[in-house]
């Protein structure tokens, strides 16, 4: 028997090849290189890797085409989150890369096999060296999130799942103060991340028994030729509460606050930016393309979803003291607000709705100020670490005016308080709710966002106006590598809320999904 | 009887799966759970391969063996080092052997 | 293609499969040890092999039970060995009323799913998959593999590899060059030390053997060697020192060395 080779556009795969390149050979520089200069060129590798995966996701923009066998669609929606993950990834390496503000000299523990508490343990505590396999595992993760969200092909959106699952379960176990906890988050983290990937499973298995086929564009064909029924709703419902977890909405989130605390705070930044676009990114395309026709079966879902998010993420979160919890909380009430954006679905497959390009836009805006947040908690350390209790944050703004304010700039932008990108994309997603008729969601949103409002006004108002507590944590003074991130995503926050046209417009022309 | 019945097994192995992750505690036992529910979607893709006659189902199941082993290695290395970390935390502090 | 009828003989493999089957995962989930848990997965997997066998996948058949429960079951198994058989405390928080709840949501939702799925699939044919399911089974795979998912096919090397590094940086504890002494340098510095011999144990008197008390010297002193650094010594009550002839009697009395009758 003859086969006859698919047809890869190397070119449409370049973003990929670069990500997943540069991870293999961060393996190899793991097995080969000097010990002593592993860490500068382990970042320097995963640095070139995912910016030269921004770059050639830039080069590539206008591309549309279906590569690969068709299990691959480069399109204008999927290289806009491509390039997103891949810039957001990159700032991640960053943060990861920080050496100044630990006194250990590294968020990361330097020999993760060593059991924690042990005698080796404390003594290694000091040690300079870093387990520099972060950053291949963290650089495979980002390239399975930009396969997940090209992927045309339930199966290897299924594949692209677990290889940007896998990696974010190892590393968030790699914390090199609180070692328990961030095992414990690691363990919980793989236990849910794998029941809610055996979901997703047995949804592509019914969808694939419903129609016979698992390309989303021949899964499309087949429901609206109304084939299936009943197994392709049950087989779409399992499907979307698979990617419901990734994407930590309630009321699959309640993995999220407890390893958003336990993980490395840079690793807890890159999960929150970057698995929360891949997920999305999913979403839409699934929702979009495969069952754009069946808009009537998923809407219900996604409507009540979205609505106990918002509830849940903006009242729990008023009730956290832990700084890390409440941002973790704040990430469910804006994946809320993010389905809310999903339900203005483009009245016909490919004409321009707005509630593409207002999600993806949301999605860049959202990740660069979570993922500043989260930066600015990597500042501010007591004796064992960061001091994330909400307590211990008390008058920042007298001993660190600069830290507070750009604080202040992260929490209003989460807020969506307006001249912010926060505000710029909840307007977005919001516009697409009301002009698909979902103006009752979008009024619970308003209201979900006037809560949550508060609790990030709340740590403003205690950076301000109250005095610093005696023994308060002090505010470390940032390498390179995190100056970089608080720069660009301040930067970012604050241009994405002034002038938001040309990405506003950029994201408009690129809310295009082929396959 | 016909392709409904592997179906329906294949379902309540599922379930048994799923259910078994929220009652069980142990940590090891809870991921067994796990990979019965993925073994009970492996044969109802294999079922339906057979049943829309089209060899992708297979496929797919053979795609998840793949996934299953990398996360059983992922996954057993997590809750071995958890495990690791519990029992040395009280023992290890001291150093017991002498020579 | 057209229509394949089940025959006897597969509806007879399923009607005593499917029980073990069931029976297997229902024993995983009930087993308080972990060890039967898995012996009882691996009856479940054995027979989906079976079932694989008879619905025309022999080679994912062969697969299955080469791969599943050959080698992944047995890594549980190891790792069950490694971790204690009895390691039964929870990562999982408990909840109370959790099982019931569970239990109920199983129930409501293999209800839903299995009667969705068999209304659905009541009237559904067998297609069959011809010569691909019997000898061409492994040639068809291939040809599929290799060309519609290919990139899925690529994809998963990174996926193995993040599970070779993953395994390695949890568990391959690197030794530091000169970190670690070799068996002959090690019995050399204690040879150079003035104390080759092992450190005493419990010695005269002692109530105890526990590592927490020290080692009596004749004199009724403790022995400072023979205390574990790093452990508080515990005190412990002392044998009352025997006093007088009446308790001891006489030392010639003892070794025999005297005419008095005894």
């Amino acid at each position: 028997m003859t086969i006859e080779a698919p047809d890869l556009s190397l070119a449409a795969l370049a973003p990929l090849l670069f990500v997943f390149g540069a991870a293999c050979i961060g393996v190899l520089v793991e097995a080969f290189g000097p010990r002593d200069s592993r860490h500068p060129v382990q970042v320097a590798v995963a640095l070139v890797g995912t910016l030269g995966g921004l770059v050639t996701t830039v080069l590539l923009a206008g591309t549309r085409e279906v590569t690969a066998g068709g299990a691959l669609a480069v399109d204008g929606a999927g290289l806009f989150l491509q390039a997103t993950i891949a810039g957001l990834g990159a700032l991640s390496l960053l943060l990861f890369a920080e050496r100044n503000l630990d006194p250990a000299r590294s968020a990361f523990v330097v020999s993760a096999a060593v059991p924690a508490g042990s005698v080796r343990d404390r003594e290694l505590l000091t040690v300079q060296r870093v387990q520099t396999e972060v950053y291949p595992l963290a650089t495979f993760a980002i390239g399975g999130m930009m396969l997940f969200v090209t992927a045309n092909d339930l199966l290897v959106m299924f594949v692209a799942l677990e290889v940007l699952s896998l990696p974010l379960y190892l590393i968030s176990g790699l914390a090199r103060r609180r070692r328990l906890l961030s095992q414990e988050a690691a363990v919980k983290y793989f236990l849910l991340g794998s029941f809610a990937s055996a979901f997703f499973l047995y949804g592509v298995a019914l969808v694939y028994g419903a129609t016979g086929t698992v390309r989303l564009a021949g899964v499309r064909e087949a429901v609206a030729g109304a084939e299936g029924g009943t197994l392709v709703v049950l087989g779409l419902a399992l499907l979307v509460v698979g990617l419901l977890f990734k994407a930590s909405v309630a009321p699959f989130h309640t993995w999220t606050p407890d390893v958003y605390q336990g993980a490395p705070t840079p690793v807890t930044a890159f999960m929150a930016a970057c698995t929360k676009v891949a997920a999305f990114g999913a979403i839409l395309r699934l929702l979009y393309v495969a069952f754009g026709t069946e808009e009537w079966t998923w809407r219900p879902l996604v409507y009540g979803v979205a609505i106990v998010s918002m509830v849940i993420g903006a009242v729990l979160g008023l009730t956290q003291t832990d700084l890390k919890r409440m941002l973790a909380y704040s990430s469910v009430a804006h994946a809320g607000f993010l389905l809310t954006g999903v339900l203005g679905l483009p009245a016909t497959g490919d004409a321009a709705g707005s509630g593409l390009p207002a999600v993806m836009f949301y999605l860049l805006a959202y990740g660069l100020t979570t993922l500043g947040a989260f930066a600015v908690l990597t500042l501010v350390r007591s004796g064992e670490g960061e001091a994330t209790h909400l307590s211990q944050w008390a008058g920042l703004a007298q001993r660190s005016p600069l830290t507070a304010a750009v604080m202040s700039l992260f929490l209003l932008a989460l807020a969506g308080i307006p001249l912010t990108s926060g505000f710029t994309g909840k307007f977005a997603v919001f516009r697409a709710a009301i002009e698909d008729g979902a103006w009752p969601l979008a009024l619970v949103a308003l209201l979900a966002s006037a809560v949550a409002a508060f609790f990030y006004l709340r740590v403003i108002v205690l950076m301000y106006f109250s005095e610093p507590a005696v023994d308060g944590p002090t505010v470390g003074v940032p390498g390179l590598p995190t100056t970089i991130v608080l720069a660009v995503t301040a930067a970012a926050t604050l241009l994405l809320g002034i002038v938001p046209g040309a990405v506003l417009g950029l994201a408009d022309r690129a809310a295009i999904f082929v396959g | 009887m016909s392709v409904t019945h592997y179906l329906v097994l294949a379902a309540i192995l599922f379930t048994i799966g799923a259910v078994g992750v929220l009652v069980r505690r142990n940590a090891i036992v809870v991921f067994m759970c796990i990979e019965l529910m993925l073994n009970s979607v492996n044969l109802t893709l294999v079922t339906f391969a057979r049943a829309t006659g089209t060899i992708d189902g297979q496929i797919m199941a053979f795609f998840v063996m793949v996934v299953a082993a990398a996360e059983v290695v992922v996954g057993l290395a997590i809750i071995m080092s958890i495990y690791r970390t519990r029992r040395s935390a009280s023992v290890d502090d001291a150093n017991l052997l002498k020579y | 293609m057209t229509d394949v009828a089940i025959g006897t003989g597969e509806a007879v493999v399923f009607w005593i499969l499917g029980p073990v089957a069931l029976a297997g995962a229902l024993g995983m989930v009930f087993s308080r040890n972990a060890v039967h848990s898995a012996l009882w997965l691996v009856t479940t997997m054995l027979s989906l092999g079976v079932f694989y066998v008879v619905q025309s996948a022999p080679f994912l058949g062969a697969v299955q039970i080469i791969v599943y429960t050959g080698a992944i079951m047995i890594l549980f198994l190891f790792v069950l060995m490694l971790v204690g058989r009895d390691s039964s405390d929870s990562v999982v928080e408990t909840l109370r009323g959790q099982r019931v709840a569970a239990t109920v949501l199983g129930v409501g939702f293999a209800g839903l799913v299995g009667a969705g799925i068999a209304r659905a699939t009541r009237d559904t044919g067998i297609e069959g998959l011809g010569d691909a399911g019997g000898t061409g089974n492994i040639e068809t795979i291939a040809g599929v593999l290799f060309t519609r998912y290919l990139l899925a096919f690529e994809v998963t090397s990174a996926l193995l590899i993040t599970a070779a590094v993953g395994a390695m940086v949890l568990a391959h504890i690197e030794r530091e060059p000169g970190s670690r002494q070799t068996q002959k340098e090690l019995s050399r510095a204690r040879f150079l030390t003035d104390r080759p011999q092992t450190l005493p144990g419990p010695g005269v008197f002692a109530r105890a053997n526990s590592v927490a008390t020290g080692a009596l010297l004749p004199d009724g002193r403790t022995a400072e060697d023979s205390l574990a650094t790093g452990i508080e010594p515990r005190e412990v009550e002392q044998m009352p020192r025997p006093t007088g002839r009446a308790q001891l009697g006489s030392p010639d009395a003892a070794l025999g060395t005297t005419d008095e009758p005894r």
